[in-house]
C-alpha cells in the first residue's frame, strides 16, 4: 500500500478493531481501496495504451528453443522401428 | 458528543461526504481513542434528540432544512443506541452480543435509508456515509452469524445441526436484504444526474455482490446485473466514475462470468479491473490475476510471464509449476502439479479452466513431433514445407515421452487416435487422420497448429 494516501489515517484506524476477538477471514475477499480514485500514473496500466505494456506479461505457451533437437532424438529412440514407416508414406 | 459534533459540522460545512462518513464510522481512531466512548457518555436516551439537535445544528450554521436535520438527528440517535452496544461488547459486559451490536447498527441503516428517502432529505454528496452504514453492517453481521454458529454447535441433533447450518447466514442474509434497499434507492432516483445517488450506484452493488458472494447466492448478482442494465441509459458513462467502484465491480462481474464459464467475457472484465486497478493494492492485483490467468490460458492460450507472477509469491507457486508443464508439454508434469494445486485450485474454484490446459500441454507435446518432422525436400527455388504427413506411431512415441512410460508400458493406438481427434475437434491441431495408412496428414502452409507459428 502507498504511504502517501491521504485516507492513511483512516486504514490504520481499522487496525485495532480488526485484531478484535473474532477476526473477519476474509481470504479471498476483495478488499476496500485505501483511496477511492486515482490518477491514471497510478493504475496497472498507467499510460492508457491498450496492449502496449501488457504484452510482455503474457507469453505464447509453447517455446520453440533448443530442446526441439533433443526432442527430435529422444523419438527416434523411442521408435527405432518405425523409421522404416515414415520414408514409405511419401 | 461536543468532538463528534464538531468533526460533523466542519465535515457538513465543507460538503465532505468522506467527512460525514468518517463521523458515522463505529470505530476509535489513532488520534481519539476514545472517541465513542465520550460520544456515548456525552448524553443518556431521555435527552438525546434534543442534545443532538443543539449540538448540531445549533446557531444556524450549518444551514440545513428541517427535513434534513431530522434526518440527521435520527440516524445519529440510532448510532448513539448502537454504539452503547459496541462499547458494552468492547468491556465484555455480559449483556453485549454481537447480534445486538448488529440489530442497532440496523437501524442506523434503516434510518439513513429513511432520510435519503424522504422529501428534500439527505444530499447526494452524502453518499459515503451510505457506503460506510453499509459496510459496517455487513461487517457485522458477519460476526453476529459467527457468534451465532460457535455458541449454538454444540449438543446439537443431527436435525438441529442441519437447521444450524441452513441458517448460519441468517443475519448475513438480513444484512442483503437492507443493502438491497440501498442499491434500489441509488438506481431509482431520478433527480438530475449532478445531484443523484446514482453515483453510488456501483459502490452499492459492489457491497451487495461481496454479501451473496459470502452466503453462497451468486445467483442473486445476476438480478443487480440486469437491473444496471437495465437502467444503463439514464446511467453516467463507466469511466466517469471513482476508480475504486469500477474496479471492484468490474472484477465480481468478470468472476461471476469465469464461474459461468463464459470466460471470454470474464477476461474482459478482469483485464479491465486489472488494468485500472490500483497499483499499490497488492492483494486486490493479486486476486485480479487469479481468475485472469485461467481465462488467459481457456482464452488466448497464453501463460504468465515471469515478470509477471514475481510480485506474487502466492501466485508463483500456484501457477509457475502448471505452466512449465505445459510450455514444454509434460503431462506427467501437468498431472502432479494439478493434484499438488488441487484443494487450492478447488477452493480458488479455478479447477475446471486450470485442468484444460492439459489439452495445450498435449497440443505443445505433439506439435513438438511436427516440428521433429523436419522438412520436405524444397522444389526448385520455393522456400521448404515442413513434413505434413505424420505418422500416428511418432505421436504415440511422443506420448510415451510425454507420460514417462517404461518400455513395458504400451500405448494404445485407438488412445492415440482418440487424443488427437480430440484436438483436430478443438481446433488445436488442424488435420485429419487416415487410418488405413496409419498417418496424420496435417494442414500445410504454417497453420497445422493454428496460432502458434507452424
Amino acid at each position: 500500500m502507498s504511504n502517501s494516501t491521504p485516507a492513511q489515517n483512516k486504514v490504520e484506524s481499522d487496525q485495532p478493531q480488526q485484531q478484535k476477538p473474532q477476526v473477519l477471514e476474509e481470504d479471498d475477499e476483495f478488499e476496500d481501496f485505501p483511496v477511492e480514485d486515482w490518477p491514471q500514473e497510478e493504475a496497472e496500466q498507467p499510460s492508457g495504451s491498450a496492449n502496449g505494456t501488457n504484452e510482455h506479461l503474457w507469453e505464447e505457451s509453447w517455446d520453440d528453443d533448443d530442446a526441439a533437437e533433443d526432442f527430435s532424438k529422444q523419438l527416434k529412440l523411442v521408435l527405432p522401428n518405425l523409421s522404416m514407416h515414415c520414408s514409405d508414406t511419401y | 458528543m461536543g468532538t463528534l459534533a464538531t468533526e460533523f459540522r466542519i465535515a457538513y460545512n465543507n460538503g465532505s461526504g468522506p467527512g460525514l462518513a468518517a463521523v458515522l464510522t463505529p470505530i476509535a481512531t489513532r488520534d481519539d481513542p476514545d472517541r465513542l466512548l465520550s460520544f456515548y457518555n456525552f448524553s443518556n436516551p431521555a435527552y438525546l434528540t434534543k442534545d443532538l439537535n443543539s449540538s448540531f445544528f445549533h446557531g444556524k450554521n450549518p444551514r440545513v432544512p428541517k427535513a434534513e436535520q431530522h434526518a440527521w438527528v435520527d440516524i445519529f440517535a440510532a448510532y448513539w443506541e448502537a454504539v452503547g452496544e459496541i462499547l458494552k461488547w468492547e468491556a465484555g459486559h455480559p449483556g453485549a452480543s454481537a447480534v445486538a451490536i448488529f440489530n442497532a447498527w440496523k437501524k442506523v441503516a434503516n434510518a439513513v435509508i429513511r432520510g435519503y428517502s424522504v422529501q428534500s432529505g439527505l444530499p447526494a454528496w452524502s453518499l459515503p456515509c451510505l457506503y460506510t452504514v453499509g459496510k459496517f453492517l455487513r461487517t457485522f453481521a458477519i460476526k453476529a452469524d459467527l457468534q451465532v454458529a460457535s455458541q449454538g454447535s454444540s449438543g446439537l441433533d443431527f436435525q438441529e445441526e442441519v437447521a444450524a447450518d441452513f441458517e448460519k447466514n441468517a443475519t448475513l442474509e438480513d444484512a442483503a436484504r437492507v443493502i438491497n434497499r440501498m442499491f434500489t434507492l441509488c438506481l431509482s432516483d431520478r433527480a438530475p444526474i449532478e445531484e443523484s445517488r446514482k453515483w453510488g450506484i456501483y459502490n452499492t452493488t459492489n457491497l451487495l455482490f461481496k454479501t451473496y458472494f459470502k452466503i453462497n447466492s451468486v445467483g442473486l448478482t445476476k438480478n443487480l446485473i440486469r437491473a444496471i442494465k437495465a437502467q444503463s441509459d439514464d446511467l453516467p458513462p463507466l469511466d466517469a466514475f471513482p476508480k475504486s467502484h469500477i474496479v471492484t465491480f468490474e472484477y465480481y462481474l468478470g468472476v461471476i462470468h469465469f464461474l459461468d464459464e463464459n470466460y471470454a467475457e470474464a477476461e474482459e472484465h478482469l483485464t479491465n479491473a486489472w488494468r485500472l486497478c490500483y497499483r499499490h493494492a497488492n492483494k486486490n492485483r493479486e486476486l485480479i490475476l487469479t481468475y485472469l490467468i485461467p481465462c488467459h490460458l481457456v482464452t488466448t492460450h497464453t501463460l504468465p510471464s515471469n515478470q509477471l507472477l514475481a510480485p506474487f509469491p502466492r501466485l508463483e507457486k500456484l501457477f509457475r509449476p502448471l505452466s512449465n508443464c505445459i510450455r514444454t508439454g509434460d503431462l506427467v508434469g501437468f498431472d502432479k502439479a494439478m493434484s499438488a494445486g488441487e484443494e487450492e485450485f478447488v477452493k480458488r474454484r479455478i479447477y475446471l479452466p486450470l485442468e484444460r490446459g492439459r489439452d495445450i500441454a498435449l497440443r505443445n507435446l505433439f506439435r513438438k513431433v511436427f516440428i521433429a518432422g523436419g522438412f520436405e525436400e524444397a522444389k526448385d527455388g520455393q522456400p521448404p514445407i515442413r513434413r505434413t504427413r505424420v505418422p500416428v506411431a511418432e505421436f504415440a512415441a511422443a506420448l510415451r515421452i510425454g507420460t514417462h512410460a517404461t518400455g513395458r508400458t504400451r500405448v494404445d493406438m485407438d488412445e492415440v487416435e482418440c487424443l488427437l481427434a480430440n484436438l483436430i475437434y478443438k481446433g488445436l491441431m488442424k488435420g485429419y487422420i487416415a487410418r488405413e495408412r496409419g498417418i496424420v496428414v496435417l494442414s500445410k502452409n504454417n497453420s497445422a497448429f493454428p496460432g502458434t507459428g507452424v
